[in-house]
């Protein structure tokens, strides 16, 4: 199953123009599943960097606006959307040009598969 | 502030046959959306004029229009700005 996700992740990849990474982890950053393009940035794939989003998004849903579900963090080269999926988080990585609404599309197209994965990733100790 | 682009979009809808109108930036983000059009299309609208501004990239962008049985989509990039406007079909008159 995991494969066929991954597969599916490649493909997601192809279609969006300056899109690095996807990287589907728990909530402490560990990768469950990634696609990932040699142009994707090693700092942004550590844990200790995807974990950080674990704080910010519960932090932002204390501003009283409801609970978060998405945090695009712009840089001078790249642009990084992550999207609460608790207990999974995606990461996508792409270019600071890159299509934002496109890559906040995919978000539907990815949903159907986390449920099962979601199950495996509560269930670990 | 969006008061312009919302009188814009306005005059867009009471156009005969238009039954949603979009705008978007050039990150595929949502600046306005009324009628059928939906917020979450934007990115892809965006993604699609870019694509089509590849086939011939020295000349200004072109209009993109797809059609269904019983409605169509211009889609045109002018700048920075895409917008695009959904259409019930009647005998080809666009």
């Amino acid at each position: 199953m995991v494969d066929d996700l991954r597969k599916y992740l490649n493909h997601l990849l192809e279609k969006v123009n300056g899109l690095h990474c996807i990287l589907i982890t728990d909530r402490d950053g560990v990768p469950v599943v990634r696609a990932v393009t040699e142009r994707a940035p090693q700092l942004a794939l550590r844990p200790n960097f995807i974990s950080t989003f674990g704080m910010a998004t519960d932090q932002a849903s204390k501003l009283g606006l409801g609970r978060n579900k998405t945090i695009i963090s712009m840089y001078s080269s790249y642009q990084v959307i992550q999207m609460n999926k608790l207990p999974l988080i995606i990461t996508f990585i792409g270019s600071d040009n890159c299509n934002t609404g496109h890559i906040l599309s995919l978000e539907s197209q990815i949903e159907p598969f986390l449920k099962d994965l979601a199950a495996v990733v509560a269930d670990a100790p | 502030m969006e008061k312009d682009l919302d009188k814009v979009v306005d005059e867009i809808m009471a156009t005969p046959n238009v039954s949603g109108c979009l705008v978007a930036d050039h990150q595929g983000l949502c600046l306005a959306a009324k009628g059928t059009a939906h917020v979450d299309s934007a990115g892809i609208i965006v993604a699609i004029s870019e694509q089509a501004c590849k086939i011939q990239p020295n000349l200004k962008p072109p209009t993109v229009c797809l059609e269904a049985d019983k409605k169509l989509c211009l889609i045109q990039r002018h700048g920075t700005i895409t917008g695009a406007i959904y259409k019930q079909k009647t005998e080809m008159k666009f």
